[in-house]
């Protein structure tokens, strides 16, 4: 019989939304990694030196991906109970929350930060250069449906299932999904490039071309724009770094402005 | 005076609501630039009776934004730009510099100058948000001692310490910037002759390419994937402009190749 009721565990999800707040470069998120475990513990242990002796032990160094927190803090809520049973070792309880800190760190990282909000990102830019103006909404609602379902589904598989949780992960097919949002950015990317880099000459005005006008402009932004992305793509790949690059690209364009090659 | 006043202590405290998302708390992404700079154009709009014009101007500095800070990611010991300070000041300077001029011209320099500056303000930002996490690192020892002493207090003293300094430190910087950055702005864009300002509104033009490549230097792994993306590029500039058809077509290939990828593997 598990000691923490569903309210609980939901109640520590919710703090775990502040996980962050003390960010420190000596312990980074421990502080609120115990602040969020706290009610567990409290509710575990009633003895007081035992639940100072746990205040301690997750007053150690933890840094993991946020969204991943909650399912890595069911885990060791579940631990921590069968400790308190002497079921198991204080050690068991530390190697486990530093794997688990570093397996979904890799894992959340990777999803969230390089797959899903690229992807999400592509999305919402292509709808807001066609001035479609809840773009921002619809970006939060479809950003935060994993988010949610991780944050407050994964504390209580944690719980439940304590560390057999790592072995449910290859059901959700982590590196397949990661694989097509990658495609999915690609073909977005695709789309955007030659339809939203504003590239305009006084050639095809100068020259006449009225009854192509339209079809020849979309071309030359489309040939422009690729050339423009060849070169930034270049010069990113030679580790120039970003805001060096912005700075160069606004002197070109001034300069090519000047030159009335671009208006 | 008055007015500016107020507008400043509007734009602190989008600025601080909005800064503690991006790494402080919740993390919904409400401190990405896409969503940030509408925010603050709804709300500096609805100040000023003008929330439509305002919900624009956020939208399109907000995507420019957005692709320039694509690459900045809060992992591990990594502190990003503060992107979501920059784009509340930068809709908060542009749009408040601009938005009583009749000049299209006029308001999309100021949008664009107020860009360019929110830039460099996001590393400003960045070194500031350093020196709050330092900060953070004195009160986590204070903590420890106190939680090795059974003071538990400490620990909820010392975690709230650390987001209402987050809060103050973007409140104070908002409304700082704001305060004292409008007028300059004003000054300056008048200052321009028209040759000026219409190279502002190429170089506004251009921004969007930094996100593209590096979004294409991250996404694209083998040649094979070089040939076609350039093929894509291709189609979508011969084809005419459908956004649905584009989602449509990402949507396929993303669950298509994913699928392939994994038999592959």
């Amino acid at each position: 019989m598990q000691a923490l009721n569903r309210t609980l565990l939901w109640n520590i999800a919710f703090r775990s939304f502040f996980l962050q707040a003390s960010w420190n470069y000596h312990g980074m998120m421990n502080m609120g990694f115990l602040y969020a475990l706290k009610p567990g513990l409290d509710k575990i242990y009633i003895e007081a030196s035992d639940r100072q002796e746990a205040y301690k032990r997750h007053l150690e160094y933890f840094n993991t991906n946020p969204y991943f927190a909650s399912t890595i803090m069911g885990v060791i809520l579940n631990l921590e109970e069968r400790f308190q049973k002497g079921e198991i070792g204080e050690d068991i309880i530390r190697d486990t929350k530093e794997g688990l800190m570093t397996a979904f760190a890799a894992i959340g990282d990777g999803l969230f930060w390089d797959s899903w909000r690229p992807f999400v990102a592509a999305l919402a830019l292509l709808l807001a250069f066609e001035n479609f103006l809840i773009t921002p909404i619809l970006f939060l609602i479809l950003y935060n449906i994993p988010h949610l379902i991780l944050r407050f589904k994964g504390i209580n598989l944690g719980y439940k299932m304590g560390t057999d949780v790592i072995h449910i992960l290859p059901r959700f097919q982590i590196q397949r999904v990661r694989e097509g949002l990658r495609y999915a950015t690609l073909t977005l990317l695709c789309f955007l490039i030659p339809n939203y880099v504003n590239l305009h000459t006084p050639f095809l005005i100068s020259h006449r071309l009225n009854e192509f006008f339209f079809f020849l402009e979309k071309i030359v932004q489309g040939i422009g724009a690729s050339l423009a992305v060849a070169l930034v793509s270049i010069a990113y790949h030679a580790k120039i770094d970003v805001l060096m690059i912005s700075f160069l690209l606004m002197v070109s364009a001034l300069l090519l402005h000047h030159w009335e090659i671009l208006i | 005076m008055i007015e500016i006043t107020n507008i400043a202590l509007l734009v602190a405290l989008i600025g601080g609501f909005v800064d503690l998302d991006s790494t402080a708390t919740w993390q919904f992404m409400i401190s990405q630039p896409i969503v940030a700079a509408p925010l603050t154009g709804v709300f500096l709009g609805f100040a000023l009776g003008e929330i439509l014009p305002g919900l624009r101007v956020g939208l399109m500095i907000g995507t420019i934004l957005q692709l320039v800070w694509i690459e900045q990611l809060p992992m591990g010991m990594n502190v990003p730009p503060d992107a979501a300070l920059a784009s509340v000041l930068s809709v908060a300077l542009g749009f408040s510099a601009g938005h009583m001029s009749d000049s299209y011209v006029i308001r999309e320099v100021c949008n664009t100058v107020a860009l360019l500056i929110a830039v460099a303000l996001g590393l400003v930002g960045r070194s500031i948000d350093i020196w709050i996490r330092k900060l953070n690192t004195s009160i986590e020892k204070w903590v420890t001692r106190k939680i090795e002493g059974d003071q538990v207090f400490a620990l909820a003293v010392g975690h709230v310490a650390g987001g209402t300094l987050t809060f103050s430190k973007a409140f104070v910087f908002c409304f700082v910037v704001t305060f004292f950055g409008v007028e300059p702005l004003r000054a300056f864009i008048q200052s321009l002759n028209f040759d000026q300002s219409t190279g502002f509104i190429v170089i506004q033009g251009l921004l969007p390419v930094i996100g593209f490549s590096v979004l294409a230097s991250k996404c694209l792994q083998t040649k094979l994937e070089l040939k076609f993306f350039i093929g894509g590029i291709v189609f979508f500039t011969i084809l005419p402009a459908l956004s649905w058809a584009a989602i449509l077509l990402a949507g396929i290939i993303g669950w298509k190749l994913s699928g392939k990828a994994h038999a592959g593997s």
